[in-house]
C-alpha cells in the first residue's frame, strides 16, 4: 500500500464530500441550527405546560366541616395552595351526596372519562364527623388517650385522588393535589396536638440533613459523563453512515467507482483513503453537534433555572473542559470503527436510497452497546470493559468523572477491544471491495420461489457462504427458541430428553439436511473423510493435554463475569443431576451426543461453506462464534468460542471431523471427569500431587497444580504444532 | 515540452514499429467467466475466448449487448476476475500483477465517468498523481494531452456543468495522462451525438497511428468497419470469427460487413 495514494484518495474524497452541498449542511449547518432551535421549542413547551391549569373536582365539600378549613368560596384555603398555585388549579366544588347505587368510584370515573377534570378528589361520607370523633379523644384526659384511638383513626375514611395516569395533565393534578392535601393534613396534626396540650416538637423530634459532599465540577462531571459520550457516539454513527453510502453505493451509481478500480490504486488503498474520509466527517459530525448541543444546554439550563421552575432545576452547569479532551481522544478510534462499518455495510448498496436502508440495521445492532453503559448499575470492569463500544463509553465516562486509576487499570482490554473491532471492520470493507459479487450486484427479481430454485437447481458441491450463513443463523434462532419455551428439567431423565433432542433435532438435523439437500456432495460437505493417520490419537491427546488449561480458562471467564444468582439457582439442580446419574449415561448424553451432532453442525458444514470466504481464519473465527452463541450463557460461551476456534483449526489442518469428534468427546468428558474427581478429592482427599481443591460458586472447583500445568501447556503445544505441519485441507472449490 | 514527449513517443513507435508488432500487447488464451444469477441460474458470460492484440493496431469486440464485450475488457482492465483461462497485458498477468495492469492501460468505457464535483483538469490531475506522475511531468502532460483534445476553456468547468461530449473528452485525457501502451474503449461512441463521435474516432485512429495498441469494442458496424485493423465478432461469450476485416470478408464470401454478421450469429442461432 502507498501512503501518497491513500492520502491522494483521502483529500480527493474529502474535497469531494464538501462540494456538496447537502454534506455541509447535515455535518455543519444541521447541527449547529438543530439544537438552538430546539432548545428554543423547548422553552415554549415549557412554558405551555406552565401556563395550563388543571382542572379538579372535588366531591364531597360536605363532609369538609373541619377545622381548618381546606377550601374557602371555590378555592382551597391559601394556607395550603399559595397564590402561585391556586393560579392552576380550576377548582370545582360540588357538595355531593351519594345516591342509591351509586358509588364514589362511578361517579369520579365519569368526571374524568366525559368530563373536563383531570383530578377529581373525593371526601368520602362521614369523613368529617369520623376525624372529629378522633380528634376530641385523644383531647380526652391523657390517661383515657391510648384506649381506643387506633380503632378511631382507621375508622376514618380515606379521601380519594381519581385521575387518568396515561394523560400527562391528570398525573400534573395529581402531583399538585397531593400537595396540598399533604400540608392541609399536618395543619391538622399541629392543631390535634395543640388541643392535646402535646408538644408539636414531638411529631419531629430531629431532622434529618444531607450532606452532599461532591465537588460541584464532579457532580456536574456525573451528569455530563453519560449524556456527552452517548451523543458523541450517536452522532459518529450517523456522521460516518451517510458519506460512507455516498462514497459507496453514490459512487458506484454516478459510475465513478469503476474509473477508481481502473487506476493503478490498490482496492485496499481506495478503501484506507474512503476510511479516512468517513472517519473524519465521522470525527467531525460528533464534535460540532456535542458543541453546540453543550452551547445550547448550558443557555437552556441557565434560562430555566432563572425562570426558577423547580422540576426543571437541573444542575448542569457547563460541561468541564476535560471532558472534551477526552472526547477528542477517544472520538478517532470510535469514528474508525463505525466508518469501517459503515463502508463496509454501504458497499452493499447499489444505489444510495438502497444504502439508507441499511442504516437502521446497523443502528439496531449499535444502540444497546451504547445505552447499556447509561444504566445506572453498570460500571467499568473487567468484563464490561471487553464489549465492544460499551466499554469504551464506560471508559470515557471514567475519565470525565476523573477516575484515572480505574480507566488506567482498564485502558489495555478497552483499546485492545476497540482496536481489534476497528481492525475487523477494516478487513470486511476490504474484502466487500474485493468482492466483484459486492461491487457489481446488479438489481435482481427476488422472490421465495425463484430463491428455492436456485438453492435447488444452483446447487454446489459443497456449501456456499450464504448457505453456513443462514445455517448458523437458524441454528441459533430455533435453539433459543427452545430454551426460552422450554421449563427448567426436573430430573436427570427429562435433562437427557432435552440435550438430546437439541443436539438432534435442532443442531444436527439442519446441517445435514442442508448438505443432503442444498449440495451435491454432502459427505465432502459435512467434512465426512478419513483423517490423516495419527490425527484422532493426536486430538484425544491435545484435548487430555489441554485439559488443565481449560478449567484455568473457565475459572478465569467465571471470574471476569461471575455467574448471577438466579443462574446459580437455575444451575443447581442440573449439577445435582448429573453428578447422581450413572456415569456411563451422562458420557453419552453430555459428552458423545453434542460432540457428534454440534460437529457435523459447526465445523462441518458451516467452516465448510465459510471457507468459501477465502480466509480460513475468518471462516474458523466466524463457526466458533456461531458454535460459542448455541450455548447461551455468557460464560459457556465465552470458552466455546475459544475451544471452537482450536477445533477449527484441527478441522481445516485435516480436512476431517473425525479428529474434530474425538477431541470434543475426549473435552467434554474430560470436563465431567473433572467434576466427578472434584467430589472425590473433596470427600475422600487424596490425589494431592496433582490437583487441589477451592471453593466456586458452583462448589469445589478442581485445580490442577502449577507443574501439571507446565507439562500440559509443553504437549499441548508440541501437539499443535504437528497439527500445523499437516498440509492444509482444500475443501475451497467452486 | 508535452508535445516533445508525445512527439517522442511517436518517433519512437514509428522507429521501432516493426518490432512492436511483433511483440503481442495483450494475450487471452481460453478466457472463460462464469457468475451466477438468482433468476437464470449460472450465467457463462464468456467461454473459452482467444486473441491477441498488437501494438499500433486496433483490435475491435464487435457483438451486440449482452454479447461479453464489457465482461472481456472488465476482465482486460483487472476489475473483474477471470474463472478460468490466461490474459496478459504488456506481459503482466491480470491476475498476479494487477497494478501492474493498470498502470499499462486507460481505460474509457460508459461505466467510467467523471466525478461530478470536479473540473475536467483536476479530475485527470488527480487521476495523474495516483499513477505517480511528478508535478512537471504532470502539467506538461496535461497541457498536451488537452491541447490535443481541444479541451479549451470548458476543463475548468465541473463534471456535472459539462455536455457528454465534454466528459467524454474527459475521460479519453484522464485515460491518456500516464501515456499508456494500451487503450481500451468500450463503447464509448455511446450517448455522443455524431459530431462528438466523429472526434472521438478521429482521436483513436491517432492513438494507434502513434502506435498504441487499441482495443475497441462497439455494437455498431460502421464503427467497426472504418476503424479496427482486426476483428472479433463476439456473440452469446464466444468469438465467432477472428481476423482482418479483408480476410473475413474473404472467408465468409461477404463484402458488407452487417451481412457478414448477421449471416454468423443466425448460424449460431440456428446451426
Amino acid at each position: 500500500m502507498s501512503l501518497t495514494s491513500i492520502r491522494l484518495i483521502w483529500f480527493r474524497e474529502l474535497r469531494d464530500q464538501l462540494r456538496d452541498r447537502r454534506t455541509i449542511f447535515s455535518i455543519a449547518i444541521l447541527p449547529l441550527v438543530l439544537y438552538p432551535l430546539m432548545g428554543m421549542v423547548f422553552l415554549q413547551v415549557a412554558q405551555f405546560l406552565r401556563e395550563h391549569p388543571t382542572e379538579v373536582k372535588l366531591m364531597g365539600a360536605a363532609e369538609l366541616a373541619t377545622d381548618p378549613a381546606l377550601v374557602e368560596g371555590d378555592r382551597f384555603a391559601a394556607a395550603f395552595c399559595p397564590p402561585e398555585e391556586s393560579q392552576l388549579l380550576n377548582l370545582t366544588v360540588s357538595s355531593w351526596v351519594l345516591e342509591e347505587g351509586e358509588t364514589y368510584a362511578g361517579r369520579a370515573t365519569a368526571a374524568i372519562r366525559g368530563g373536563p377534570y383531570d383530578a377529581v378528589v373525593v371526601f368520602p361520607h362521614s369523613f368529617s364527623a369520623r376525624l372529629s370523633a378522633f380528634r376530641k379523644h385523644l383531647c380526652s384526659a391523657a390517661d383515657d388517650r391510648d384506649v381506643g384511638a387506633s380503632e378511631l383513626a382507621a375508622q376514618i375514611p380515606a379521601p380519594e385522588i381519581f385521575v387518568n395516569l396515561a394523560n400527562d395533565k391528570s398525573r400534573i393534578a395529581r402531583d399538585r393535589l397531593e400537595r396540598i392535601l399533604q400540608r392541609w393534613r399536618e395543619a391538622i396534626v399541629r392543631e390535634t396536638l395543640r388541643d392535646s396540650r402535646f408538644p408539636i416538637e414531638a411529631t419531629e423530634p430531629f431532622r434529618i440533613q444531607a450532606t452532599d459532599v461532591s465537588e460541584e465540577s464532579l457532580r456536574r462531571a456525573a451528569v455530563w459523563s453519560k449524556l456527552l459520550p452517548f451523543i458523541v457516539l450517536i452522532w459518529a454513527l450517523t456522521g460516518a453512515f451517510y458519506p460512507a453510502i455516498d462514497l459507496c453505493a453514490g459512487e458506484k451509481e454516478r459510475g465513478t467507482l469503476e474509473t477508481l478500480l481502473c487506476s493503478p490504486a490498490l482496492r485496499s488503498e481506495i478503501v484506507w483513503g474512503k476510511l479516512l474520509t468517513v472517519t473524519t466527517f465521522s470525527t467531525v459530525t460528533a464534535l460540532l453537534n456535542l458543541f453546540s448541543l453543550a452551547l445550547t444546554g448550558i443557555l437552556l439550563f441557565g434560562r430555566l433555572s432563572r425562570m426558577g421552575d423547580v422540576a426543571m432545576r437541573v444542575e448542569l452547569g457547563a460541561p468541564p473542559l476535560g471532558a472534551f479532551f477526552w472526547l477528542l481522544v477517544t472520538i478517532v478510534p470510535i469514528a474508525a470503527l463505525f466508518s469501517g462499518l459503515a463502508l463496509a455495510v454501504a458497499s452493499f448498496a447499489r444505489s444510495s436510497k438502497e444504502g439508507q436502508y441499511y442504516l437502521m440495521p446497523l443502528l439496531l445492532i449499535m444502540l444497546p452497546l451504547m445505552t447499556l453503559p447509561m444504566l445506572p448499575a453498570v460500571e467499568l470492569n473487567l468484563g464490561f470493559s471487553m464489549l465492544p463500544v460499551a466499554g469504551m463509553m464506560l471508559w470515557l465516562r471514567a475519565l470525565i468523572e476523573g477516575e484515572y486509576l480505574l480507566a488506567a487499570r482498564h485502558a489495555v482490554p478497552v483499546i485492545g477491544v476497540t482496536m481489534a473491532c476497528c481492525w475487523l471492520a477494516i478487513r470486511w470493507a476490504e474484502h466487500q471491495f474485493q468482492s466483484e459479487e459486492v461491487l457489481f450486484r446488479e438489481s435482481e427479481r427476488f422472490g421465495p420461489r425463484l430463491w428455492l430454485r436456485h438453492l435447488m437447481r444452483d446447487r454446489q458441491d459443497t456449501p456456499t457462504a450464504t448457505l453456513a450463513f443462514g445455517c448458523g443463523l437458524l441454528i441459533l434462532m430455533i435453539t433459543f427458541l427452545a430454551s426460552v419455551q422450554a421449563t427448567a428439567p426436573a430430573d436427570w431423565s427429562a435433562l437427557a430428553t432435552r440435550v438430546v433432542f437439541t443436539q438432534l433435532g435442532l443442531i444436527a438435523a439442519p446441517a445435514v439436511l442442508s448438505a443432503w439437500l442444498l449440495t451435491r456432495r454432502p459427505g465432502r460437505s459435512l467434512l465426512w473423510h478419513a483423517a490423516p493417520r495419527g490425527s484422532g490419537l493426536a486430538a484425544v491427546a491435545l484435548a487430555v493435554a489441554l485439559h488443565p488449561w481449560v478449567l484455568v480458562l473457565g475459572t478465569g471467564i467465571r471470574r471476569v463475569y461471575p455467574l448471577g444468582e438466579e443462574t446459580l439457582r437455575a444451575l443447581e439442580p442440573l449439577v445435582a443431576a448429573i453428578s447422581q446419574a450413572p456415569l456411563w449415561q451422562v458420557l453419552l448424553v453430555v459428552a458423545l451426543v453434542p460432540a457428534v451432532c454440534e460437529e457435523l453442525a459447526f465445523r462441518g458444514l458451516i467452516l465448510t461453506g465459510l471457507r468459501r470466504l477465502g480466509s480460513d481464519t475468518a471462516a474458523i473465527l466466524i463457526s466458533s462464534l456461531f458454535f460459542g452463541l448455541t450455548h447461551g450463557m455468557l460464560q459457556q460461551s465465552l470458552a466455546a468460542t475459544l475451544v471452537g476456534m482450536l477445533i477449527g483449526l484441527i478441522a481445516v489442518q485435516t480436512g476431517s471431523l473425525w479428529p474434530c469428534i474425538l477431541f470434543h468427546a475426549t473435552h467434554n468428558s474430560l470436563a465431567i471427569g473433572a467434576a466427578r474427581l472434584g467430589e472425590y478429592v473433596s470427600t475422600q482427599g487424596g490425589l494431592e500431587w496433582l490437583v487441589y481443591e477451592q471453593v466456586g460458586p458452583l462448589g469445589g472447583e478442581l485445580h490442577y497444580r502449577g507443574a501439571v500445568l507446565l507439562v500440559s501447556l509443553m504437549f499441548s503445544t508440541l501437539l499443535l504444532v504437528w497439527f500445523r505441519t499437516l498440509s492444509r485441507s482444500d475443501t475451497v472449490n467452486s | 515540452m508535452g508535445s516533445w514527449v508525445l512527439g517522442l513517443a511517436k518517433q519512437e513507435s514509428i522507429r521501432s514499429f516493426e518490432n512492436l508488432a511483433k511483440t503481442v500487447m495483450i494475450h487471452v488464451r481460453h478466457l472463460t467467466k462464469h457468475y451466477s444469477d438468482l433468476q437464470r441460474g449460472p450465467i457463462v458470460a464468456l467461454s473459452d475466448v482467444s486473441f491477441d492484440a498488437f501494438p499500433g493496431q486496433i483490435y475491435g469486440l464487435l457483438g451486440p449487448n449482452g454479447a461479453g464485450k464489457t465482461t472481456a475488457l472488465r476482465i482486460l482492465s483487472t476489475i473483474l476476475r477471470p474463472t478460468r483461462g490466461q490474459v496478459t497485458v504488456n506481459g503482466f498477468d491480470v491476475v498476479r500483477q494487477a497494478s501492474e495492469v493498470r498502470r499499462q492501460i486507460g481505460v474509457v468505457s460508459a461505466n467510467t465517468a467523471i466525478y461530478d464535483r470536479m473540473t475536467g483538469r483536476e479530475f485527470v490531475e488527480y487521476f495523474g498523481r495516483l499513477h505517480g506522475l511528478d508535478r512537471a511531468t504532470l502539467q506538461e502532460r496535461i497541457e498536451a494531452v488537452f491541447a490535443n483534445l481541444q479541451m479549451g476553456a470548458s476543463q475548468d468547468l465541473l463534471g456535472s456543468k459539462l455536455s457528454s461530449g465534454m466528459r467524454q473528452k474527459v475521460s479519453i485525457a484522464r485515460a491518456l495522462i500516464h501515456d499508456p501502451p494500451v487503450l481500451i474503449f468500450d463503447e464509448a461512441t455511446c450517448g455522443l451525438d455524431v459530431l462528438v463521435a466523429r472526434a472521438l474516432l478521429r482521436n483513436v485512429a491517432e492513438l494507434r497511428d502513434q502506435g498504441k495498441c487499441v482495443v475497441f469494442s462497439t455494437h455498431i458496424m460502421r464503427e467497426a468497419e472504418r476503424l479496427c485493423d482486426r476483428l472479433a465478432i463476439v456473440y452469446r461469450g464466444r468469438i465467432l470469427a477472428e481476423g482482418t476485416l479483408d480476410s473475413l470478408r474473404e472467408q465468409y464470401g461477404e463484402e458488407d460487413l452487417e451481412e457478414l454478421f448477421f449471416q454468423l450469429i443466425e448460424g449460431e442461432r440456428c446451426p
